[in-house]
């Protein structure tokens, strides 16, 4: 089957090019076609040149040295425009994740106080573990007495007006002072965002540097805190992730089966409906309705978080959203928060799929709200199943093409699972790394966005890295990415170098290992940080680097920001809105390295994106000595 | 001395008037031809000759008579547009009968000699009524091409209550619009399998169909009218080919044009069809050219010969004949022989170039949805655009007929082509 | 007669903000006013359009008044005319919607106001000193000048960047 160019050149995803003739054909719009109709994008915009933080605007600067205004009505030049658009992108990512986090501490009070209605506490040995960072007493005590503490104590991280974030002090203690010492070692995760938002009101912080400054803490406050929060305690709750094996892409959706998605962020959802989706009750009735089951499968983190922890399928990454629906197979989309597109409404509306939001947070048009409340966890999410398996008799047959692609897949490689992996203890990596077996580390993750060919810039660039000696660690809808391609099963070891290969051969494990959803890129930070004092450096002394190929959301600022604060050279596929401002481009891309020992790069294309990565682990390896 | 003022001097001595330029037709190639002549040399006199009653109109305005959506004085010519140009004396009424093209004199009906030194023939074309249909020579029968001929079929319509339109062409149906307009059923018989198969292929026109059927236009396809019954109040009804006869008061006949050469015969003008010309619109007297529907032109492509009866062609045709009369040589770049824009009731569509495929060796794309159809038609190499044919968006078609017209390389432009979004924006950047 | 003025495009300068396209609407609305232009039935419509070219190529396209304006002589309505000042007019009363224009035209910038079944065009603003899309351009991209007072300081310029570019 011939594609068009048009539809080729969207994605490398065979899943995609089908969907796309079959969202052409039934004449249904998707991201790409708006995307289209929104080009050309607007260059202020694109520059980080355009305010609209008073209403004596909205101001926009001339990129042109001769022609137009270079200062908006308060006097803010490019500079300070660019800064404070950029640190307000870091506010919104950091307060996503961390209220992600502050919703699995609110999961665990709840639990811990007997009212969380289904939850439990599944990993009593996490719960020791970060009680103990905590200090807290768990000699002879019940879980649950452990878990109240530690929930009120991580609840508290949040408000916390003073002293620093518990987590943070994971980081090696270099890492810590240079914190210290630059003023940037948040106070509390709140704390730091709303500064954010009172520093770049008109006529406050209007120093660049100052308010990149601030960014980079409130970034802190998330990597270190609201994500590794958001991490452990779902760890807590729902298990720490152990390899286990598993199927991505569109062809995961089955013929024959209510098929439920889950799609959204946090665990606290899909871990109910994943245990409602096995009452038998509802499983009969899907029987009845002529189903041979229920089939739940996730779309973007909230895939990553159950793949991870039950093996359940995953269906796509971020771009892929609109297309499952348009496979016509869909019984119910069901959402909690963050990038879920509001065209998923009037998409729905097109097929019989019910789109269902559950967050009191999150409603969207053409959605059916059942919202979701954690003290009545599985009764809600049963209903929510039981109308989804309901649904099945209204599914029209004419309008089901479901693709055949899917790929097996090895995930679930928590920092733990790394460790187990390695048989106990971070030596064998640690030799490997001095070896140069492995050459470095790389994390690669973030979004997927219609300006890049989907799937192109993530793929390409992890295999450049594997075939040198790199292994990659992966969360979010680079893992996604990763797995459809094939690359998180150990035979892909084939594809990688030498060196690599023959470590994952001996430890049967994959070249790419999938460590989670986007908020456990704390995950990766606990692995650097640990390798770091296992040999006594700052994380910038370490072989390691980081990569957004496909990058777009305000997340994905804050995670750049908390990346690159914590040490790690980042390559970012698409160019951040900061080309408005020299001062802030030079201080991002180079300055940094001063001040914190690493930059950030901007690499559109995926092979010279891997190459600065691995120039800078060879250069890091040098200073090491090995 | 005052433009044409050699011109009129009637009573002298004097036995034989005279104009620098004489313009056989009034209409848009003769027109344009005045004009054009004009902006090149201010002195000498122009005359146009229409046979038609009125002074210059826009043609293609008529149906707007018929419906009563305007009136006669606001389709004047003369001030609008491009025809601006100061003393064109247009003479109505004025039937050329023949040409002596070795003096370069014409015989005008009832009013004697003209002598000339340069003469356009710009004579149009006229109403192809075929004569397979019998009995056409009856009240309420009508081939719409003159203003004339608009003022009765509108007064027609008061007694009338149906109106059977044979020809399913792009007059006869802005006819059959017009008149759906005034509140008679409208039955269009076409004896093709689908309306406008000269502008594009049955299954190009479903959007069209669709839209005329929703505007409450009756079509039958695949038949034909045999002869038209009539009593002495006019036409009563219409019998056809299959042995059905339909009741009717108005019978509009579309069935082409014919080129209006018979004034020429006896003389040396080389007809064939037409009037045919060269490529400096010149025919084949000394002195003499000829423009609009009248002429045979050439394709730009192959130089093949062409007639066309379209409206813009005829203006373009006019203008450069006109400069050559007034002594600025300029080669005529030749015509699409299909080029049409408009719309069908709620339905806007451009069919240019090639548009018959079917059976011929053309890389043919084709793109439908719910409310747009297009086909584009490249050559077998596909390295060229031949044709295209837009339905419901004809966005930027300008820009498609000038990359036909131009015979432009369009591999690196092809998709642009295809997904219909190609722009200007392509060529100021160096894209094509 | 002084040389009119028309309306240049330095492409390189266009950001893609579409303001002119705003201004433009604004400009051909009935209150003239942003606020109350979105208000009004029918839309107004911009007569100037910024088009994409990959990669990142963004070219505003707007009516040229051509010397020899195709539009003016394909109209079979003499809809369109030239003004004094050189500026091709569409006349909305006259205009029937027959979309020839459009099929003449190889810049694309003549709108189809499907509303009014009228066809619609710059009109170079007439009640303004200085075009709607002009004076809104913050980025010089669009430019109200003479031919020759436009060309002097094209060239002047090029005249410099060469002697910029010989100095080193």
């Amino acid at each position: 089957m011939a594609y068009t160019d048009k539809i080729l050149e969207k994605s490398i995803d065979p899943s995609v090019h089908k969907m796309l003739e079959r969202a052409e054909k039934l004449n249904l719009e998707t991201v790409w076609d708006r995307y289209e109709a929104m080009l050309p994008e607007c260059g202020f915009g694109e520059l980080g040149v355009c305010c609209r933080n008073c209403n004596m605007g909205p101001c926009r600067i001339s990129p042109f040295d001769d022609q137009g205004p270079k200062k908006g009505v308060c006097g803010a030049t490019a500079d300070i425009i660019v800064a404070r658009n950029l640190i307000r992108m870091i506010a919104g990512g950091a307060a996503a994740h961390s209220d992600h986090g502050r919703d699995l501490a609110h999961t665990l009070l709840l639990t811990a106080e007997g009212k969380g209605g289904g939850y439990e506490i599944k990993d009593e040995e996490k719960l020791k573990a970060l009680a103990g960072e905590y200090s807290i007493e768990t000699q002879g005590r019940t879980k649950e007495q452990i878990a109240l503490d530690l929930a009120r104590a991580v609840y508290g991280e949040f408000g916390k007006q003073e002293g620093f974030v518990q987590f943070t002090r994971r980081a090696p203690e270099k890492r810590v002072a240079l914190w210290k010492s630059l003023g940037i070692d948040p106070r509390g995760i709140d704390r730091e965002i709303v500064e954010i938002m009172h520093r770049t009101h008109i006529g406050v912080d209007n120093d660049p540097v100052n308010l990149i400054l601030q960014g980079l803490k409130a970034s802190i406050a998330d990597g270190w805190g609201g994500s590794t929060i958001a991490t452990e305690l779902s760890d807590v709750l729902f298990g720490t992730p152990m390899p286990v094996r598993s199927q991505s892409n569109l062809g995961v959706l089955k013929q024959d089966h209510v098929n439920i998605i889950v799609h959204g962020h946090e665990p606290v959802l899909s871990e109910m409906i994943v245990a409602a989706s096995n009452d038998p009750e509802l499983v009969g009735l899907a029987e009845k309705l002529g189903a041979k089951g229920i089939n739940v499968a996730g779309i973007c983190c909230t895939g990553n978080e159950i793949i991870m922890r039950h093996g359940i399928p995953i269906v796509g990454n971020f771009l892929q959203q609109e297309l499952a629906v348009i496979t016509g197979a869909v019984e119910a989309m069901i959402v909690d928060v963050q990038c879920i597109m509001p065209s998923l409404g009037p998409l729905s509306e097109c097929f019989h799929t019910k789109f269902i939001s559950t967050s009191p947070k999150a409603k969207f048009p053409g959605a059916i709200h059942m919202e979701f409340s954690e003290e009545k966890a599985f009764d809600i999410a049963r209903q929510i199943v039981q109308a989804a398996v309901e649904n099945y008799s209204l599914r029209i047959p004419e309008k089901v093409l479901i693709p055949e692609d899917k790929t097996e897949c090895m995930v679930g490689f928590s920092a733990e699972a790394i460790v187990k992996a390695l048989g106990g203890t971070l030596d064998p990596l640690l030799n490997a790394i001095k070896s140069g077996d492995i050459k470095g580390i790389a994390g690669v993750v973030g979004c997927n966005n219609p300006k890049i060919k989907h799937d192109h810039g993530h793929v390409v660039l992890v295999r450049e890295l594997i075939k040198n000696n790199v292994l990659v660690t992966t969360t979010g809808c680079n893992a996604i990415a990763c797995a459809k391609s094939g690359l998180m099963l150990p035979e892909a070891a084939d594809q990688a170098g030498d060196g690599l290969k023959g470590v994952c051969r001996t430890l049967g494990v994959p070249p790419v290992l999938h460590m989670g959803s986007c908020v456990d890129i704390s995950r990766i930070l606990t692995l650097c940080a640990s390798v770091a004092n296992a040999l006594g450096v700052d994380i910038s002394d370490l072989p390691v680097a980081g990569a957004a190929p496909e990058w777009m959301s305000e997340k994905a600022v804050s995670i750049g920001a908390y990346v690159v604060s914590s040490g790690i050279f980042t390559v970012l596929g698409t160019v951040p809105p900061v080309l408005g401002s020299k001062v802030v481009t030079e201080l991002l891309t180079r300055g940094a390295n001063e001040v914190v020992g690493a930059t950030f790069a901007v690499e559109p294309d995926p092979v010279k994106g891997a190459g600065l990565m691995i120039a800078h682990m060879d250069k890091k390896r040098q200073a090491l000595g090995i | 001395m005052y433009p044409g003022s050699c011109f009129g001097r009637k009573g002298d001595n004097v036995t034989e008037e005279k104009s620098k330029y004489i313009i056989v037709g009034a209409s848009a190639a003769g027109m344009a031809a005045a004009h054009t002549i004009r902006l090149h040399d201010r002195q000498g006199s122009v005359t146009v000759l229409s046979e038609e009653p009125d002074t210059p109109y826009f043609r293609p305005l008529i149906p707007f008579v018929v419906s009563g959506k305007k009136r006669a004085e606001d389709m004047v010519l003369s001030g609008c547009g491009p025809y601006t140009g100061r003393d064109i004396f247009v003479r109505t009424e004025a039937r050329v009968e023949s040409v002596n093209t070795a003096e370069k004199t014409v015989s005008v009906q009832g009013s004697g000699v003209l002598a000339y030194e340069k003469i356009l023939f710009a004579t149009g074309s006229r109403p192809y009524i075929p004569p397979e249909i019998k009995g056409t020579d009856t009240k309420g029968v009508f081939a719409l091409r003159t203003l004339a001929h608009a003022r009765n079929m509108a007064k027609r319509v008061k007694t009338s209550d149906h109106a059977v339109m044979l020809g399913g062409g792009l007059l006869n149906l802005k006819a059959a619009f017009a008149l759906l307009e005034r509140g008679l059923k409208v039955t269009l018989v076409v004896y093709s399998p689908e309306v406008l198969s000269q502008l594009m292929e049955p299954e190009d026109a479903f959007l069209i169909r669709k839209a005329m059927d929703t505007a409450g236009l009756k079509i039958k396809t695949g038949c034909a009218a045999t002869h038209i019954i009539s009593e002495h109040t006019g036409v009563t009804g219409v019998a056809l080919d299959h042995g059905g006869e339909m009741s009717c008061r108005m019978v509009c006949i579309g069935k082409g044009v014919r080129p209006n050469v018979e004034f020429l015969n006896g003389t040396n003008v080389w007809i064939d069809g037409g009037i045919v010309t060269d490529r400096y619109t010149a025919c084949s007297a000394p002195d003499a050219f000829a423009a609009g529907d009248v002429a045979v032109t050439f394709k730009p492509g192959s130089g093949d010969r062409i007639m066309t009866a379209l409206w813009t062609n005829a203006v373009e045709m006019g203008r450069c004949a006109g400069r050559n009369m007034a002594g600025v040589k300029t080669a005529y770049s030749g015509t699409l022989g299909i080029l049409n824009a408009t719309q069908v009731a709620e339905e806007p569509f451009v069919s240019m170039g090639v548009v018959h495929t079917k059976d011929r060796d053309f890389e043919v794309y084709r793109h439908a949805t719910d409310t747009t159809y297009r086909k584009v038609v490249f050559n077998p190499q596909g390295t060229r655009l031949m044709g295209a044919v837009f339905i419901g968006d004809i966005t930027n078609a300008g820009l498609y007929r000038y990359v036909i017209r131009g015979k432009m390389p369009v591999m690196h432009i092809k998709r642009y082509i295809m997904d219909h979004t190609l722009h200007y924006g392509h060529v100021m950047t160096g894209k094509m | 007669m002084s040389q009119p003025k028309e309306i240049f495009v330095k492409t390189h300068r266009c950001v893609g903000c579409l303001s002119c396209t705003i201004a433009c609407a604004v400009e051909h609305s009935k209150s003239k006013t942003l606020f109350g232009a979105i208000s009004e039935t029918p839309v107004p419509k911009s007569r100037v359009y910024v088009q994409w070219v990959e990669p990142d190529g963004k070219v505003p396209l707007v009516c040229r008044h051509c010397e020899d304006a195709p539009c003016m002589y394909a109209c079979i309505s003499g809809a369109i005319s030239r003004d004094e000042n050189g500026v091709v007019i569409t006349d909305t009363d006259k205009c029937i919607g027959c979309w020839t224009c459009v099929m003449v035209c190889p810049y694309g910038v003549i709108g189809r106001h499907l509303e009014e079944h009228k066809a619609y065009r710059c009109d170079r603003c007439p009640d303004r000193e200085i075009p709607a899309c002009v004076s809104a351009c913050p980025t010089g991209a669009l430019v109200y000048d003479t031919v020759d007072s436009f060309s002097a300081k094209v060239r002047n310029h090029v005249s410099r960047e060469l002697l910029r570019a010989e100095r080193g």
